[in-house]
């Protein structure tokens, strides 16, 4: 972040950091001038802005592993789904829990339990902190292929637990009724504080131990770095991350049930962290934003279009496939992401490239 | 031989067997202090498994492997490193998308004693210790001469000079001992000079302990203080340079079939 925050452009960061706190104002208007105007692009806009904000969390979460350890864990939609669960259940009334608790009843020791949103969500991230540690055991143990298949494993037994642990999780039928009071503003304090983690984290020792495993297992073994105790770090840090992120998204949406945590989410946040650039914090952030507002820009392809004659059907699910040829070309073409490994910088943006001392002396061997 | 200089490494009838295959046969290595020794062989002789015993890659099925005194044997690389012990790699195996500077700075991370958390809240033990780290490891590229290169990503700096980086980052591990994997192996002639005088340098300024594998006679004949010949698996002979160059049996083994090598 140091390199990144140029003397000469600190006004300008100022800037963009006013716009934005001002512009996450006007989107979802909080304290005083709550209720007393309108979020400016209408809730539609302001709630996809707070979704993408969410998922921007979950594509950092799970750029620690995959982007900057290196290892290729598909797990996120687990962790999300304890974070979520455990957000609904401790932020619900007991009333409203005896109402959504209808085809059984809710287990006793559930049934009071109550907390504000705030310790709900952090309980939430704590909770899939352990249930990271807990599976990280067996499955950092793997490498590639095989840590994606435990991995993507694990999630669809958590969401199997949700669908069948009808006393805790009201099963199939997900939970509903939960608060919805969750703000732009708080949700952007939150990516804030992740990203200034990060940035600030890659930059110290541990940062790069991590980045020494993904470039060499072997040689960084050979430098002294405990393997299973840093990827365990990072592992236990996303699972935390990925906890937060789905308390947040229980908290946005309302309404939780097993369906929104299927391994097909755990390919969406993929798609986030490669079109962002594995290893790049900024890119997460970006490819979140541009593959949630996609799509819902893309709903189009699911409808009925008539342009002049030809008439279009519409098939529901078209999306998908329209981003399953996007995720194709990204790979193909385009496999660094946006960013690459590398991080925003208005050096960057202006066209200013760091010069190297060894292109400047030429080939000298 | 001068026996009352500290043992640093010491290897006692260390043998491994892969399935029917004895890779290395009762092999028996010392090196003191202070001193260079090499291990020479033709090709498939044992001398890349012998060091992976010693690293920790492989634990050996017989025999047992010593670091200053302390048995060591099937002890997982890391721990070793936390140790002393440090080595290279005979295909250089680099972290290549990162800066010269940062590989040398990993090669430091084994001595943090700040946990994750205080070092992420930078509290100010580990700011310190994290500012000593840089102090080194700038000290240590102004050594080995990659000073001017330390914001290059390290794939892109020449192969002299990524050699060097890795043996820098070994030696940004403290170790007692290091130990280096065929080190003039894709060098020219005058790169494996500079890299002759490099080693020497490492030795008498940095009062270094080194164990090579190497197959360029000429670098291992100048550099070496003893030699230890392997040939399938066993020792067939160890002395000082001047004995090894004359041995009958070293000749037929090794350099016989080819007069200048």
């Amino acid at each position: 972040m140091k390199t990144d925050l140029n003397k000469k452009y600190l006004p300008l960061t100022i800037l963009c950091i006013i716009v934005l706190f001002a512009l996450v104002i006007l989107i979802d208007p909080v304290g005083p001038l709550e209720g007393k105007i309108d979020p400016i692009f209408g809730l539609y806009v302001s709630r996809i802005i707070k979704i993408s904000a969410v998922y921007a969390i979950c594509a950092l979460s799970m750029n620690m592993v995959n982007g900057f350890t290196g290892l290729f864990s598909l797990g996120q939609p687990g962790f999300m789904a304890i974070g979520a669960y455990t957000c609904a259940l401790l932020t619900l009334t007991p009333e409203a829990k005896q109402a959504v608790f209808y085809l059984e009843p809710i287990a006793p020791f559930l049934a009071n339990i109550h907390a504000p949103f705030i310790v709900a969500m952090i309980v939430g991230g704590i909770f899939a902190a352990i249930g990271a540690f807990i599976i990280g055991f067996p499955v950092l143990r793997l490498k590639g292929d095989y840590l994606a298949i435990a991995s993507l494993g694990f999630s669809e037994i958590i969401r199997v637990i949700c669908v069948n642990a009808q006393s805790i999780t009201n099963g199939a039928n997900g939970i509903n009724k939960i608060p919805t009071d969750i703000t732009a503003l708080l949700i952007f304090v939150v990516l804030a504080v992740v990203t200034i983690f990060m940035l600030v984290m890659m930059k110290t020792s541990y940062g790069r131990a991590l980045l020494s495993i993904r470039e060499d297992e072997v040689a960084a073994q050979a430098m002294g770095i405990n393997l299973f105790k840093h990827k365990m770090i990072a592992f236990v840090i996303s699972g935390f991350l990925a906890g937060i992120a789905g308390a947040m998204l229980a908290s946005i949406v309302g309404a939780i049930d097993p369906k929104q945590f299927m391994f097909t989410l755990a390919y969406t946040l993929l798609l986030m962290v490669v079109l962002g650039g594995q290893g790049s914090i900024s890119g997460s952030i970006v490819g979140a934003f541009i593959v949630t507002i996609a799509q819902e820009v893309l709903r189009f392809v699911d409808e009925p279009i008539n342009i002049g004659p030809i008439h279009y059907p519409g098939i529901s699910g078209m999306r998908m496939v329209v981003f399953s040829i996007l995720l194709m070309c990204i790979i193909l073409f385009w496999s660094r992401g946006i960013f690459g490994n590398k991080e925003f910088s208005w050096n960057r943006l202006f066209g200013k490239k760091a010069k190297s001392k060894l292109k400047k002396e030429g080939g000298e061997a | 031989m001068a026996d009352e200089r500290k043992l640093i490494l010491e290897t006692k009838d260390m043998s491994i067997h892969f399935g029917g295959l004895i890779a290395v046969n009762s092999f028996s290595l010392k090196v003191y202090e202070h001193e260079i020794v090499a291990i020479i062989g033709p090709n498939g002789a044992g001398k890349t498994t012998a060091f992976n015993m010693i690293t920790g890659v492989y634990t050996p099925t017989e025999g047992e492997i010593f670091l200053d005194g302390q048995k060591i044997n099937g002890i997982r690389p890391d721990i070793l490193t936390s140790h002393g012990m440090a080595r290279t790699f005979q295909n250089i195996r680099l972290f290549k998308n990162l800066t010269v500077l940062d590989n040398v700075l990993i090669g430091h991370h084994v001595h943090k004693e700040a946990g994750f958390f205080s070092t992420v809240l930078q509290l100010p033990k580990a700011a310190k210790e994290e500012e000593e780290m840089r102090k080194h490891s700038l000290e240590l590229l102004e050594f080995v001469g990659l000073l001017e290169y330390k914001d290059e990503i390290a794939s892109n700096l020449p192969y002299g000079l990524q050699r060097r980086l890795e043996i820098a980052r070994a030696l940004a591990t403290r170790p007692k001992l290091l130990l280096l994997d065929e080190p003039a192996a894709g060098m020219n002639p005058t790169e494996t000079e500079a890299l002759t005088e490099f080693i020497h340098e490492i030795r008498e300024k940095l009062n270094m302990t080194i164990l090579l594998i190497e197959h360029h006679m000429q670098l291992v004949m100048d550099i070496s203080d003893r030699i230890y010949v392997l040939e399938y698996g066993k020792e067939i002979a160890h002395g000082v340079p001047k004995e090894i160059q004359s041995n009958p049996k070293v000749i037929k083994a090794y350099l016989g079939e080819e007069d200048d090598e």
